[in-house]
């Protein structure tokens, strides 16, 4: 993503100052409504707030639902009713913040407005190719097919100019990824204590760093961003890490998009093949789950891998990759301060203070993230009100928000992305190499650290 | 090498667009109903699993503390 937008925001404030007020503006706007519309009873019951307080704004932001063989029935809810509305209004919110991206800029709005229109229903049209029940179950996420619509339009038909005002994918994504950082809670690292601490962050910190080595040395493959946005959706939690840390490192549209067609790659394989593998182990399959936690990318595969073992298992294994989702604003802040201090200084960029410089290259957006995932992960510890506020927040609309943003962003990458640019980095077979390497050296590592962890330290998980 | 006309271009947008239509809306539903995956997916709605959740505030159900570990598991020995 080193290029700039096509509406490139030369005139107001920078892109990532804009990401971050209206990003910040968004998670604030959650928090404030859903206090407002906080429940008078029990409103600190676990059991009858599952998912946190019921937030209004949930029916502001629907997404397409699943559907088998009629693509009509996505946009109906469980009742069988119509639920178009929600679905419009959460394109609605991609057109108002990319609005907002654009009177920043102090662009236009009258060829914005038009353009984003098109791109949300592409944007949507993705969110259907992946609510059909095969996909969806198979985890092959929504940025695939937003990547894949983005890229047929584009290859197949030209883009059309009239849609250029409203390509800011960047903007889209960096928007995202700052309301993003509401849902990262430090507060979950503890939820596993220290068998699960150990678990995600001894081995992930280790193949991360295994992983980039061995492709920018050992494969010598020639792009450091995508060495780096490779092992982080691998060793991290995939699509959103890849997101983040492609992000923090300026990775091409290109590499991000192959890292995450790899890794959705993967995924599918090892969801269906490491439950049968562990019964044929005969390992415990809470141990088990600790090893399909640490090394499945997706969440959602990890929990259908998990539970297909077991309800214990798939507890074990959703809540050890909750820890390791929670590493995404440490690392995405690490990958950017590396960057901005050394890579980017070796690439031969101006010379000043080391500090001032990095502090030039650091991609601001970043800080925001942090601020959403610090201020929400220090309101969330405060009491269990406290985290019912933030977690009904989260879950009923900053997440669906971030999934529509994340959606028209991939959208935009793939109108941009030239096909042709794809080849050369599949032909050479490094990335696939790179990501067979470092997937291997996490299974091992994890194994055994969940062994010793799980299996030893505190064996009496696994004893009957 | 010329440019596609727009006529081609429209064509060839139609006949991507029938492709993904015959694939999604015939061939998928189709392989619902093979053994493995249907027993798969079966599995997956009877334990209201979200495969294709990207991160944990998007499952169904919040990945918290399992209540059985609290018995079991020395958090901080």
């Amino acid at each position: 993503m080193v290029e700039r937008s096509v509406v490139a925001m030369r005139k107001g404030i920078h892109e990532d100052v804009a990401a971050v007020v209206v990003g910040l503006a968004a998670v604030l706007l959650a928090l404030a409504v859903t206090w407002a519309a906080r429940p008078v009873d029990e409103s600190g019951s676990r059991q009858r707030y599952p998912k946190g307080w019921p937030t209004p704004l949930a029916a502001t932001v629907g997404v397409p639902g699943s559907w088998t063989d009629q693509p009509l029935t996505a946009f109906r809810d469980q009742s069988d009713r119509w639920a178009v509305r929600p679905i419009l209004l959460g394109m609605g919110w991609v057109v108002l913040v990319g609005g907002l991206g654009v009177l920043l800029a102090r662009r236009s709005l009258l060829a914005y407005l038009p353009a984003a229109a098109a791109l949300v229903l592409l944007a949507c049209l993705a969110y259907l190719l992946a609510g059909q029940k095969l996909v969806k179950y198979y985890n092959l996420e929504y940025p695939l097919w937003a990547l894949a619509v983005g890229l047929f339009v584009t290859n197949a038909a030209g883009l059309p100019r009239w849609l250029a005002p409203a390509l800011l994918g960047e903007f889209f994504i960096k928007t995202g990824l700052v309301i993003f950082g509401a849902e990262v809670l430090v507060t979950r690292l503890l939820a596993l204590g220290l068998p699960g601490l150990m678990t995600a962050w001894i081995v992930t910190p280790i193949v991360l760093v295994t992983t980039y080595l061995l492709g920018v040395h050992v494969l010598k493959i020639p792009s450091r961003p995508l060495c780096m946005t490779l092992a982080a959706d691998m060793s991290v939690c995939g699509v959103s890490a890849a997101i983040a840390t492609g992000a923090a490192c300026r990775a091409k549209k290109e590499e991000l998009s192959l890292a995450i067609g790899l890794s959705l790659f993967f995924t599918v394989i090892m969801m269906v093949a490491m439950p049968p593998v562990i019964r044929a182990m005969g390992l415990d399959p809470i141990l088990g789950g600790a090893w399909i936690g640490g090394t499945i990318d997706a969440t959602g595969a990890v929990v259908a891998a998990g539970e297909s073992l077991g309800k214990e298992a798939g507890e074990v294994a959703a809540t050890v990759k909750m820890i390791q989702n929670s590493m995404i604003g440490l690392i995405a802040f690490a990958v950017a301060a590396y960057w901005a201090g050394w890579v980017d200084r070796d690439a031969g960029g101006p010379r000043g203070t080391l500090a001032g410089e990095a502090w030039r290259r650091f991609p601001r957006f970043i800080l925001g993230f942090l601020a959403a995932s610090l201020v929400c992960s220090w309101l969330h510890a405060q009491g269990p009100e406290q985290a019912l506020w933030v977690e009904g927040a989260t879950t009923g609309f900053t997440a669906k928000l971030r999934g529509w943003l994340f959606c028209t962003g991939f959208v935009c990458m793939g109108l941009q992305t030239d096909v042709r640019e794809l080849a050369p980095l599949l032909a050479s077979g490094r990335p696939v190499l790179l990501y067979v390497l470092g997937q291997s050296l996490n299974l091992a590592l994890t194994l055994a650290m969940a062994s010793l962890t799980f299996g030893w330290l505190f064996r009496k998980v696994v004893e009957p | 090498m010329t440019e596609p006309g727009k006529c081609s271009r429209v064509v060839r947008l139609l006949i991507g667009a029938l492709v993904v239509a015959v694939i999604w809306c015939g061939l998928f539903p189709r392989l619902l109903e093979v053994g493995p995956v249907k027993r798969h997916v079966a599995l997956m709605e009877e334990r209201r699993v979200d495969p294709s959740a990207m991160y944990y505030t998007e499952l169904d159900r919040l990945p918290l503390r399992p209540a059985w570990v609290d018995d079991v598991l020395v958090l901080w020995p």
